[in-house]
């Protein structure tokens, strides 16, 4: 009962910190110098009644408080308006979520069944050849930057031509059966999931690591091992419990980059997800829909950060007093 | 001791390195000067002739016989087509898809620019009237007829009716009144111009919709017509009269064009084309990734720039591809001065007086003018594969007017020009006008384009060889525009247009002194019957006289006027127009690249064979 009326309480909580993240993206948008209609008014093609019929359509020659009024209007209604080209945002979004998703759910799924064993390993083998090898391994996976290791792999897969050079399907997809669009699937992602994987697999490994370290050394574990408890249960029943708070955390964070976590990747592997779209909207100031993704980014990161807290109310008796 | 072998080793090391580069900085240069690619003479392209068998009007392919089958693997870079609805299309993407699937009336001779008849058989053209003749017998990839009603409803109730994109009816409303259109039979129309209009010739390739599936969406409203046939619709609902039709569209990925069984164009041997089973178009990102599928084997065909024609030319020896030259593109690049004269709202004027004096002087412009190093600029800036160019029309224009020559850079005759106009020169070498103002401004373009960006730094060196002071500041392109468009509180630019090589009249939103990209004297709508500049008088005759002009020899005097007097006044430097270069595979035959249509214009006749 406690949980729900928390859970009640921090939903409400959102709703003011939702309009503040929504009225200043909007207004950071509008006031920024970028205008829409910068490339048709360079057209020497486009006649002065179309740009004035564009002008209209996106509602530029309304004052900015009255086209947020209206942005906000139809956005509680659940509708997320339409793209500058005239596109229902929301299509525009479904069409790539799965895409995105399918993404990072494989990356974060792998970097979690392989980072946390391998952190308690290192941790409990400290200091040993094994521990250091693993060092000096997750130090340059975090060292390399997402974007330098992507086009790296991208040379590679265009000298070698053992992988696809971007994108996510290949162009006869449609005529494949079952078995090999999985395949050609699996060859398309094999390269950026890598770039996401050896980054999220270091930055975990590490984590997962200096928390058992931390904890290990601590007196309830030296007491454990005082009392002739074997060396699995005290790691694993004792230790890691008290390890994994941190990890929590670090899950809500994980959730909020579902979405939006791989935009670099996606952008430098031409992977048909969200990043590219909401560069592109960026860059051509396509206000409905660089506001649909902020949202949906700032939505992530609160439902996010909710999951965390509520898991770490049921794993740590000490916050669920607190609360 | 040792501390003194590691340094000296360092040293080594890193000398070695700066050695490396120098060595390969040279090597390049040598490399563009060694591979400079002429424009070849590539074969004459043999124009597709009538045909009439068992009453139906074919139009025949007079290339050599291919093989039927295979794919051609294209690309477009950005985030692909936003409509197919080749009524709604506002980009580039999107018209591209949509002309591969509907074809217009006529269309152009890819080799002289003649207009040609396409989905038409013949037209004749008499002052105000077009009659168009039909194909009989030829239909639409459903397989219905194409019929006059079907020209009759896409011009009568889509364009004048005002659906979708309204640039075309907008550019054939001739003083406030739209062209009728009429059936004189079953395939045969007659269009009236109110007064004659030349550009309307060209117009008639607007693509032609099939009546009984538009139909129903025009009932439907303009709103609805602008959603209809959207990325989103289902590629079985498509009906098209172009050698393709679409058959798979992924978001971010890949348009699929399939053959159109019933298109219209035969080969010798009486054939349907096209030759390809399939056409693609990957969705690309950005240039590099473009480059990187190309060299992945993933596309067929790729227009390069830059340092890559190098790289290209040099890997084309032992790779299964031909790098080709088509000619100068039909962008152009340009230096614009702010000539405004007139006050805004709060009675302060756009361009400080004493600039004023400066810009609207003849003899300033043509000094600024023979200041600029062309060759140079495109030799370090293009890489050597750009034209330097003179004139508004571009060089590969149908238009162009070449008795206007090019000339070099002559600082000599630049200073000669300036002290006509009283400017003098102090000891130190700056420049005053003869009112003792230094000559000093802005010089603006769009930050991030790094070719705007490399011309504005050679600009500012080039004038300040004249004792100029140039403050070059590229800003971001909206701003940029914003100042060209809105508070035109600028002196210099460095900007880009995209002309058409075959119909001046595009231009009119330019070189009207009303015009929406008037630029060097853009008026605001307050300001649109202020006092005109003598050339802009008569740039303005010359203009509406050219459209109203039918003949080509007619139009060419007063488009040829036009240019010689952008040349003289120079509104716009023009500097260079980038040459275009193309990468295509070599197991694709009919291929006859020309400058007006490039590569890939007879798409229907291209085979493979490998």
């Amino acid at each position: 009962m406690q949980i729900l009326i928390y859970i009640l309480k921090r939903i409400l909580q959102t709703i003011p910190l939702l309009i503040i993240v929504s009225l200043i993206s909007f207004f950071i948008i509008r006031l920024s110098p970028v205008d829409p209609l910068a490339e048709l008014k360079l057209n020497p093609s486009v006649s002065k009644e179309t740009l004035q019929a564009e002008t209209q359509r996106l509602g530029l020659d309304k004052p900015i408080i009255i086209q947020y009024g209206k942005w906000a209007k139809s956005f509680i209604k659940g509708d997320l308006g339409v793209t500058s080209s005239g596109e229902k945002v929301s299509t525009k979004l479904k069409e790539r979520i799965p895409n995105t998703l399918l993404l990072t759910v494989i990356v974060i799924f792998l970097s979690w069944i392989v980072g946390i064993p391998l952190g308690i390993a290192a941790a409990v083998n400290w200091k040993s050849p094994f521990d250091r090898l693993l060092t000096v391994l997750t130090s340059i996976g975090m060292a390399i930057p997402s974007f330098f290791f992507a086009v790296l792999l991208l040379i590679f897969a265009v000298k070698t031509g053992w992988f696809p050079v971007g994108g996510l399907t290949s162009s006869n997809f449609m005529e494949m059966n079952f078995g090999q669009k999985i395949f050609d699937i699996t060859h398309h992602l094999i390269l950026p999931v890598t770039v996401l994987f050896t980054l999220s697999l270091a930055g975990l490994q590490r984590q997962m690591r200096g928390n058992l370290l931390d904890v290990l050394d601590s007196d309830y574990v030296k007491f454990a091992r005082a009392k002739g408890l074997s060396e699995f249960s005290v790691v694993f029943k004792h230790a890691l419990r008290n390890a994994v708070n941190p990890l929590i955390t670090l899950l809500g964070f994980e959730f909020a980059g579902l979405l939006s976590g791989a935009a670099l990747t996606e952008y430098v592997f031409q992977y048909p997800g969200l990043g590219r779209l909401i560069l592109e909207a960026v860059l051509k100031s396509d206000i409905n829909l660089v506001m649909a993704s902020l949202m949906m980014g700032a939505v992530m990161l609160i439902i996010g950060n909710l999951i965390a807290d509520i898991l770490l109310i049921l794993t740590d008796p000490r916050i669920r007093e607190g609360a | 001791m040792n501390r003194v072998i590691y340094f000296v080793l360092c040293i080594c090391v890193i000398l070695g390195f700066c050695k490396a580069c120098l060595k390969a900085d040279i090597q390049e240069v040598s490399d563009i000067k060694n591979h400079k690619i002429q424009q070849n003479l590539y074969p004459t392209y043999p124009i597709e002739k009538n045909v009439t068998i068992d009453n139906v009007d074919y139009l025949q392919s007079q290339a050599p016989i291919g093989k039927f089958g295979g794919t051609f693997v294209a690309s477009t870079i950005g985030e692909g087509p936003k409509t197919f609805n080749p009524f709604n299309s506002k980009d580039n993407i999107s018209s591209t898809m949509s002309e591969i699937m509907y074809d217009g009336l006529v269309s152009t001779n890819p080799v002289t620019g003649e207009t040609i008849p396409k989905l038409a058989k013949s037209f004749e053209v008499n002052d105000c009237e077009y009659t168009i003749h039909l194909r009989k017998g030829i239909k639409w990839s459903d397989g219905k007829p194409i019929t006059a009603d079907d020209v009759i409803f896409t011009w009568d109730k889509i364009i004048f009716g005002g659906y979708g994109n309204t640039s075309t009816r907008d550019s054939v409303i001739i003083d406030g009144e739209l062209p009728s259109v009429n059936k004189i039979d079953d395939y045969t129309v007659k269009f009236i111009t109110p007064k004659p209009f030349a550009p309307f010739l060209r117009m008639l390739s607007s693509p032609i919709a099939p009546k009984h599936i538009f139909e129903s969406a025009i009932n439907r409203g303009k709103e609805y017509f602008d959603g209809y046939l959207s990325t989103n619709t289902k590629p079985e609902e498509f009906v098209t009269s172009g050698a393709f039709k679409i058959k798979e569209y992924v978001p971010a990925q890949r348009v699929v064009f399939e053959r159109n069984p019933n298109y219209y164009i035969i080969n010798k041997e009486n054939k349907q084309l096209p030759y390809l089973d399939k056409l693609v178009y990957l969705i690309v990102g950005d240039i590099n990734n473009q480059v990187l599928k190309f060299e992945g084997g993933e596309l067929d065909e790729i227009s390069l720039q830059g340092a890559n024609v190098a790289r290209f030319k040099e890997m084309e020896k032992h790779s299964n591809f031909t790098v080709y030259n088509i000619g100068p593109d039909t962008g152009t690049m340009y230096i614009s001065m702010n000539m405004n004269n007139r006050k805004d709202e709060k009675g302060k004027y756009y361009v400080s007086p004493i600039k004023q004096m400066w810009f609207q002087d003849k003899n300033f412009r043509q000094a600024v003018d023979f200041a600029i190093d062309r060759e140079n600029m495109v030799f370090n800036i293009a890489n050597g594969l750009a034209e330097p160019l003179f004139t508004p029309e571009t060089l590969n224009s149908i238009f162009l007017n070449t008795n206007l020559k090019p000339y070099k850079k002559d600082l000599n005759k630049s200073k000669e020009l300036l002290k006509k106009s009283g400017f003098y020169w102090d000891k130190q070498g700056k420049l005053f006008d003869k009112n003792n103002n230094r000559v000093e401004f802005d010089l603006y373009t769009n930050a991030g384009n790094t070719e705007r960006e490399a011309i504005g730094v050679m600009v500012k060196q080039d004038l300040e060889d004249l004792g100029m002071k140039v403050n070059f500041k590229p800003i971001e392109f909206n701003s940029l525009v914003n100042k060209l468009m809105a508070t035109l509180d600028w002196d210099m630019v460095i900007m880009g247009f995209t002309g058409s090589p075959l119909e001046p009249n595009g231009g009119k939103n330019v070189w009207m002194s009303d015009g929406t990209l008037h630029i060097f004297n853009q008026r605001l709508e307050k300001d649109l019957n202020s006092e005109r500049y003598d050339f802009e008088k008569r740039l303005d005759y010359l203009y509406t006289q050219g459209a109203l002009a039918v003949k080509f020899a007619d139009r060419k005097k007063y488009y040829d006027e036009y240019q010689e007097i952008v040349y003289n006044e120079k509104p716009l430097i023009y500097i260079y127009s980038p040459i275009r270069i193309i990468a295509l595979r070599n197991k694709f035959k009919n291929i006859y690249p020309t400058s007006l249509g490039g590569v890939t214009h007879n798409i229907e006749e291209i085979f493979i064979e490998e």
